[in-house]
């Protein structure tokens, strides 16, 4: 039976591992103008993203614009996940369908949404400069908060598909259980619901949070040309530099601080909430 | 049909033995109970002899042929689950269908022997219908219906009646006893319940943790227990430590004396069990045992009484007399003195407690 | 009164979520009938030529037959060897079982723009080999795409298989089904709707898909969502919103067909 799994093990080993190693061993490797990479060892290439001022700024915005959008996702998408779960299943069908549609429409078909939304002869400052709150457009589009606003309407779907499949599995008369002791909706939900929750919780800040510290689209589109996170950087030194060993390094750098925030982050949930 | 033979049959986890050296011969056409509390290892028995456990030592024999390591699908049993384990996404019809398929039998034949199974278990006409679509006890009849219609060597039952009310679970006991003995099916059924065991099965295993405490008739099993733990288990009863003193003399620790079988060899410690049915009493003190009334249960047509004999606690349940009678004025607290004869009485070697 | 403030908190940040996430696609569908070619508020008018225009951009057109193509092929490969992958780790007795679980999952946790940038360069090194084109080609983008698919697949699956009931396939091997046929009769039927879930799943990763197929894409097999992407880099138009909009509108019917054969509600 265990060969059963051989054959998506090797593909996995063949596609991601293997090409991880050697994505890893070209980051030590060092950069020639005139011959793209010499054979090499050394750390130089992370020295240089780590001590380079830009790419601070690069990846502190990563992380600041992934950590919001995860906490946002988790405050919005909690009683979204509770509704579903907790919805009878006529309707459900059609809930379930309305959460997933987005995901299907990918994440560039949504950001355009955005700009048609955001822009400045776009629905929001049209219907501001309508109701006479403003007089000059305000500029939504290409700034932090559209990038954020982008990225949790992306993401949020995950979110809330994740914790609603646990929600689902705590049992209704625990909530009826609480009540009947006396604690209200609020203080039910505090004490019963959300700490079983907690397996989703984390799940679900997880994938949300790698997707976040991944987007490439949404910022890209909604932040402009001086908005900057780590994936489109990395992509730049492929496509517009040929400088692989150092975009081989900015992209272990983005790998190994997500993955390092992530059981970080999961750990200290984790041991909040231990049963 | 065939017989059913375990002979030392093991089942270990580790350093935890589940199912420790059972050994039972099951008659053709016999209806054998395993009986237990959770944990006893009844239900792993019933696995190995499915083939769905491997025992750990042992041998099964099915209609004489030895199938210890033989697989599930190769062993001819027929089981009905805990869980009807219906497959969902057949017909009702499918899933009774399925077995004679697994045995390459064609469709005119299986179609027949489909109707017919059903007609059996009276689900004539839902055939089509999916499992979901019938009640409990439907389902429950459909597992029936799956399990028997391929005709197996040996029935097996895993609480069958388990997820059914109460009613219900009286009415199936019937159909399913009625059904084994018509069909003449050697069955093996796992049971924790006593009541279901003692008027369904021909005779009783009693386990506990994983051995086997006594294999007997339900009358076998209730007049004669072998040991406390099944005369516990099967019935109710008034247990009694103390020394016999003499014939048909049983002292307990503070020396009262009591009635016990006259051939007890005088000098043996053990431990005096009386069926609550056959303790008298009688509200005046003459002679016999003296004991104080500590309360009354009334359940109907018979009522229970608890007293308090020297220093311990014992029971007669007799039938409630009718209004008016001496008996239905007795309060807690009263004196009263208790008397049986020594031969309903029986001496069990070990101590109690 | 507090109970009720709650409710109606409640109430509002659902609806709040759900408004959030739906809002882009909405516009999208609005602005796509916007008579003006440069999109503002409000609508000048109201016109349905810009869906004319947009079938008459080719590298539309192929960016959709290309997606199409690599998501169908990336999942008709991942939803098996994934699915059969789920039930040895859920039901062998294996050694190691956690590292092969993570190691089947990783794809998930590696960020899609690494993941893309080493296979790139694995691409060049393997071109070096075999002497033949990968990037840019169909076989290139599947493989990549194969690699979304298995995890999805295999956490799918092996959250359906957890939550079946065993007694079932115990009743069938009762019955005389050798393994396979209990397999093939009882256990597969019995996944279906997490089969069928993790092929959907699948096939929204491979279709959707933007960092990992960046750097993959070559002349004449650019997916749709990079085609969209290189022509939004511009502007936002009513065609590029057609042509969105009749991918919404593909989708929506796509996923309401599931629905009929598997209740999603209770797969996702």
């Amino acid at each position: 039976m265990a060969a059963l799994i051989l054959p998506a093990g090797l593909l996995v080993l063949l596609l991601l591992v293997a090409p991880m190693a050697m994505l890893f061993r070209i980051s030590l490797n060092e950069y020639s103008p005139t011959q793209l990479m010499l054979e090499a060892l050394q750390p130089g290439n992370y020295l240089r993203a780590l001590a380079d001022p830009y790419y601070q700024a690069v990846m502190g915005t990563t992380m600041s614009v992934a950590l919001s959008c995860t906490a946002i996702c988790l405050v919005i998408g909690f009683p979204a996940a509770w509704w579903l779960a907790r919805m009878d299943s006529k309707r459900k069908s059609l809930a379930v369908i309305l959460t997933v549609f987005p995901l299907l429409v990918g994440n560039v078909v949504r950001s355009a949404g955005w700009m048609a939304l955001l822009g400045r002869d776009g629905a929001i400052n049209a219907a501001l400069r309508g109701l006479g709150v403003v007089s000059e457009p305000l500029q939504l589009l290409y700034t932090e908060g559209a990038v954020i606003v982008g990225i949790v309407a992306v993401v949020a779907p995950y979110m809330i598909l994740t914790l609603s499949a646990v929600i689902e599995g705590i049992p209704r008369n625990l909530e009826e259980a609480a009540a009947n002791l006396g604690a209200g909706p609020l203080v039910a939900f505090r004490r019963v619901v959300l700490p079983l929750a907690v397996p989703g919780v984390v799940a679900g800040s997880v994938l949300v949070f790698i997707l976040c510290m991944n987007a490439y689209a949404t910022p890209v589109l909604l932040g402009g040309p001086q908005f900057k996170m780590m994936a489109p950087a990395v992509y730049d030194q492929f496509v517009r530099g040929t400088n692989w060993p150092f975009g081989a390094a900015l992209a272990f750098l983005l790998l190994v601080v997500t993955l390092a925030l992530t059981v970080l982050g999961s750990a200290v949930v984790g041991r909040r909430y231990r049963r | 049909m065939g017989t059913l033979q375990l002979a030392g049959l093991s089942r270990r986890y580790g350093a935890n033995t589940v199912v420790d050296g059972v050994s039972l011969d099951v008659a053709e056409g016999e209806l054998v109970a395993l009986l237990g509390p959770s944990g006893c290892g009844k239900t792993t028995t019933l696995r190995m002899v499915a083939g769905f456990v491997e025992p750990s030592a042992g041998t099964v024999r099915i209609a004489g042929r030895d199938v210890t390591r033989a697989p599930p699908h190769g062993r001819d049993t027929g089981m009905v689950f805990q869980s009807y384990a219906l497959f969902p996404h057949m017909t009702v019809a499918g899933n009774v269908a399925f077995g004679l398929e697994m045995r390459g039998i064609g469709r005119a034949e299986r179609e027949a022997r489909v109707l017919e199974a059903l007609r059996l278990v009276r689900l004539d006409g839902l055939g089509e219908r999916l499992p979901r679509q019938l009640s409990g006890g439907q389902q429950q009849r459909v597992a029936l219906a799956r399990a028997l219609v391929v005709n197996p060597a040996v029935f097996l039952l895993d609480e069958p009646l388990s997820n059914l009310d109460a009613k219900l679970r009286a009415e199936v006991r019937v159909e399913i006893r009625n059904l084994q003995q018509r069909l003449g099916l050697t069955t093996l059924f796992v049971t924790h319940d006593q009541e279901e065991a003692l008027t369904m099965a021909d005779r009783l295993v009693v386990m506990e943790r994983g051995r086997v405490r006594q294999v007997g008739t339900a009358e076998e099993l209730y007049e004669r227990p072998a040991d406390l733990f099944v005369a516990n288990f099967i019935g109710r009863v008034n247990a009694l430590a103390g020394e016999v003193a003499g014939p048909g003399e049983f002292r307990v620790a503070d020396g009262t004396a009591l009635p016990c079988p006259r051939d007890a060899a005088p000098g043996m410690r053990a431990t005096l069990c009386l069926r609550p049915e056959k303790l008298r009493f009688q509200p005046w003190a003459s002679a016999g045992v003296p004991a104080v009334l500590a309360r009354t249960v009334y359940l109907g047509g018979q009522t229970e009484y608890h007293f308090t004999l020297a220093g311990a606690p014992v029971m007669a349940l007799r039938e409630t007399p009718p209004a008016g009678d001496r008996l239905r004025g007795l309060q807690p607290g009263d004196r009263v003195t208790l008397d049986w004869l020594g031969e309903d009485a029986r001496l069990l070697p070990e101590v109690a407690r | 009164m507090a109970v009720r403030g709650a409710r109606m908190l409640f109430g509002a940040s659902v609806a709040g979520a759900y408004a959030l996430v739906l809002a882009p696609v909405l516009a999208v569908v609005v602005i796509s009938v916007f008579s003006q070619e440069i999109v503002s508020f409000p609508p000048e008018g109201f016109t349905l030529r810009w869906y004319a225009n947009a079938w008459d951009k080719r590298e539309f057109a192929r960016g959709f037959v290309t997606s199409m193509q690599v998501a169908l092929v990336a999942t008709a490969i991942g939803v098996p060897l994934g699915t059969a992958a789920a039930y040895a780790l859920t039901r062998a007795r294996l050694p190691g079982k956690a590292a092969l679980n993570t190691l089947l999952l990783g794809p998930l946790a590696v960020p899609g723009v690494v993941a893309g940038t080493a296979l790139y360069l694995f691409y060049v090194r393997a071109e070096f080999w075999v002497d033949d084109d990968i990037k840019g080609t169909t076989l290139g983008l599947v493989a990549a795409h194969v690699l979304l698919t298995i995890p999805w697949t295999v956490r799918l699956v092996s959250a359906a298989l957890a939550g079946l009931d065993r007694s079932a396939e115990e009743a069938a091997a009762n019955l005389g089904a050798r393994p396979l046929t209990v397999f093939r009769r009882v256990t597969l039927p019995m996944l279906r709707p997490g089969v069928v879930a993790a092929g959907l799943f699948s096939f929204i990763q491979s279709f959707e898909n933007l960092e990992l197929t960046l750097l993959l894409v070559g002349p004449g097999r650019i997916t749709l969502p990079v085609a969209m992407l290189n022509y939004l880099e511009f502007r936002v138009d009513p065609t590029l919103a057609a042509v969105a909009t009749v991918q919404i509108v593909l989708v929506g019917a796509l996923m309401l067909i599931t629905d009929r054969f598997v209740s999603l509600a209770r797969v996702v």
